[in-house]
């Protein structure tokens, strides 16, 4: 990988990337420029095509057309670029997708122990001090089957840290739990997002996009239709599309 | 009374006394009437048979049987080659099944398709056809003048010849013990918390533990050789038969062979149904934290797979033991065939088919045991969430 002047090439960096599947066009000339340490967060009506748009940038998805760099490499079909770049790349999915057969604290060691071949002890210490930070390091011996939503979602956000990476993917990651679990899972995030890691972050809490995001941005229709910091975002946004969306979200 | 009737636990205990009562009274029926029949035509029952001597010999055994041994000999002989059959044909159709299930999941498209070919080919044939045809197969090699030869092993008409160890069966035995812990051991250095040495660190004593081990089961298999006799029993042609070595009968090859192909298409759509079972999410988490195929393979979908597998596979394993008893259609001495036999010189046809019955069902309840046992313990903990 070459990192030319590390503080200058963007976390990601997204150039007119579309993608189809068949005839239909899920996301049509997205241009994304995130600086290292930003927090993003996407937000948009389901079906806007902001899922695929992450999944793209750890190419869960392929993009058809445009280019995509990660942390200054270009995404393409090389497979050991791909896996340098999802070691860099952490993601956390809307259920959670923890390993079901391994405990908590497995599930963190696994790929840090294949992938980055941290010695077990080492990976167990590192695995321990983030459940500290997600606040469960006391399940560390149970499987997941045993934890409340937010819990296993904690335990995935741990899990993606233990890989100690540059960006952290988040793909609507309360969507799938109870009410009253959303907040301890909120709170991480908050935690996080104060220690400078870069967040990209699909999600539909705006009290989290207000708190936290460096900048909104709003998809319809596959493509970015508005961005801006949270303040001018949600005070004045300038597309009656935004304005529509916004009504119905925030309306209670 | 009418009150004490529409109490739902008297009415549910009434209801099991009545059923309980109808059944117990359909077996003591029929168990008096058959002894009636039986006196009447003056036919001698009970179990003093099995003590009797046979007369007969079977055309394969494993355990060495006379015609001077009782019956009860010939049905342990039986039994015994019935699951000699069923072990070897288990594994060898696990291995046909693990094999077109991952060509049937696989992402190459030619694969694929060869494993859809080899399923619907094998598995729409009648069972005892493929016999017949294994069995014509395996019969129509050459004379054992003109034998294949791949090395020491020789294939012909009248069976494969295999070479078999000749040392004292303690000293074989000894040295298996010592090659299984030439596996074990080493496996055991690389976890275990009794030594303070880290397990990245262990490399070097695990090799050389394995490597000891298996010179230490070298060295008594030697040391277990007969005297002046090689240690291998190799099979010679001796006139116009082969001599030495181990004996696989005809019955036994075509049985095994037709076992592993018709079971293995079935354990392929099992195998094949287990990895689909896997969640696309467990997967994709994988995927995005770095994992190389192969290790998503082996650290996520195969250990997830094989617990959607293993009820199933569990029933598909008990049938297949069942149908070694298609054995009695090419003349295989299982335990079917002995009862078969037996009933034809003894008469003593209740008893002989209660053995049969009793004996499959011990050995496929024993079976079944197996499987809930490991299915439990390798359950996944809690409750589960599909995505």
């Amino acid at each position: 990988m070459t990192r030319t002047n590390q503080s200058e090439t963007p976390a990601v960096l997204i150039e007119a990337m579309s993608k189809s599947y068949g005839s239909f066009k899920v996301l049509r000339d997205i241009n994304l420029r995130v600086p290292r340490g930003e927090k993003v967060v996407v937000c948009g009506p389901s079906g806007s095509g902001k899922s695929t748009m992450i999944r793209c940038i750890n190419r869960l998805e392929q993009h058809d057309e445009g280019r995509i760099s990660v942390l200054g490499t270009e995404l393409n079909d090389d497979v050991a670029r791909i896996d340098e770049i999802r070691r860099e790349v952490g993601m956390v999915f809307q259920h959670f997708n923890l390993f079901p057969h391994m405990t908590v604290l497995e599930n963190c060691v696994l790929a840090p122990t294949l992938v980055r071949r941290t010695p077990r002890a080492d990976a167990e210490a590192i695995a321990m001090r983030y459940l500290e930070k997600v606040r469960i390091p006391e399940q560390a011996l149970k499987y997941p089957g045993q934890l409340s939503g937010g819990q296993q979602q904690r335990v995935a956000i741990a899990r993606a840290l233990c890989m100690q990476p540059e960006i952290l993917l988040f793909d609507e990651p309360t969507s799938a739990l109870d009410p009253e679990m959303i907040n301890e899972v909120l709170d991480v995030m908050v935690t996080l997002a104060s220690e400078g890691i870069t967040m990209i972050c699909v999600t539909h809490e705006m009290g989290f996009a207000r708190r936290v995001a460096d900048r909104v941005i709003f998809m319809d229709g596959g493509e970015i239709v508005e961005e801006g910091p949270p303040e001018t975002f949600f005070v004045a946004p300038s597309s009656e599309r935004t304005k529509k969306f916004l009504s119905q979200v925030l309306r209670h | 009374m009418f009150a004490l009737l529409r109490r739902q636990k008297v009415r549910n205990a009434l209801l099991q006394i009545f059923f309980v009562g109808t059944i117990a009274a359909i077996v003591i029926g029929g168990w008096l009437n058959a002894q009636q029949t039986l006196e009447r035509q003056r036919i001698v029952s009970g179990f003093d048979f099995l003590w009797r001597s046979t007369g007969w010999e079977g055309n394969f055994s494993l355990l060495a049987a006379t015609p001077n041994d009782p019956y009860w000999w010939f049905f342990v002989v039986g039994l015994v080659n019935t699951l000699f059959l069923g072990v070897i044909g288990l594994l060898l159709a696990t291995f046909v099944g693990l094999t077109v299930g991952l060509a049937r999941i696989s992402s190459n498209e030619v694969l694929r398709f060869l494993g859809r070919i080899y399923v619907d080919f094998f598995r729409n044939i009648p069972l005892i056809l493929q016999v017949f045809f294994w069995y014509a197969f395996v019969t129509h090699m050459p004379a054992p003048r003109a034998a294949y030869d791949l090395g020491s092993l020789k294939i012909s008409s009248r069976g494969i010849y295999a070479p078999v160890p000749n040392v004292q069966w303690e000293f074989l035995l000894a040295s298996v013990v010592c090659v299984v812990a030439a596996i074990v051991v080493p496996i055991w250095l690389g976890g275990t918390r009794y030594l303070s040495r880290p397990p990245e660190q262990r490399r070097g004593l695990r090799v050389a533990a394995c490597l000891g081990l298996l010179a230490l089961a070298v060295l008594v298999f030697a040391a277990g050789g007969k005297a002046g006799e090689p240690l291998f029993s190799v099979p010679e042609l001796q006139g116009l038969n082969l001599r030495g070595g181990m004996r696989i009968s005809p019955e036994f090859s075509a049985l095994a062979i037709a076992m592993a192909l018709y079971g293995g298409a079935y354990i392929g759509e099992i195998v094949r149904g287990g990895f689909k079972a896997v969640g696309r999410g467990q997967i994709e988490a994988a995927e995005s934290l770095g994992l190389t195929p192969w290790r998503i393979f082996s650290h996520v979908r195969l250990p997830l797979a094989l617990r959607a597998m293993l009820p199933i596979l569990a029933n598909q394993y008990i049938w297949l033991i069942k149908a070694t008893t298609l054995g009695i259609t090419i003349g295989f001495t299982d335990f079917f065939m002995v009862v078969a036999i037996t009933i034809n010189q003894s008469g003593n046809t209740l008893e002989a088919i209660g053995i049969l019955m009793a004996g499959f069902l011990l050995v496929n309840l024993s079976l079944g045991a197996l499987f809930n046992h490991v299915n439990k313990a390798i359950a996944l903990k809690g409750n589960q969430l599909r995505s």
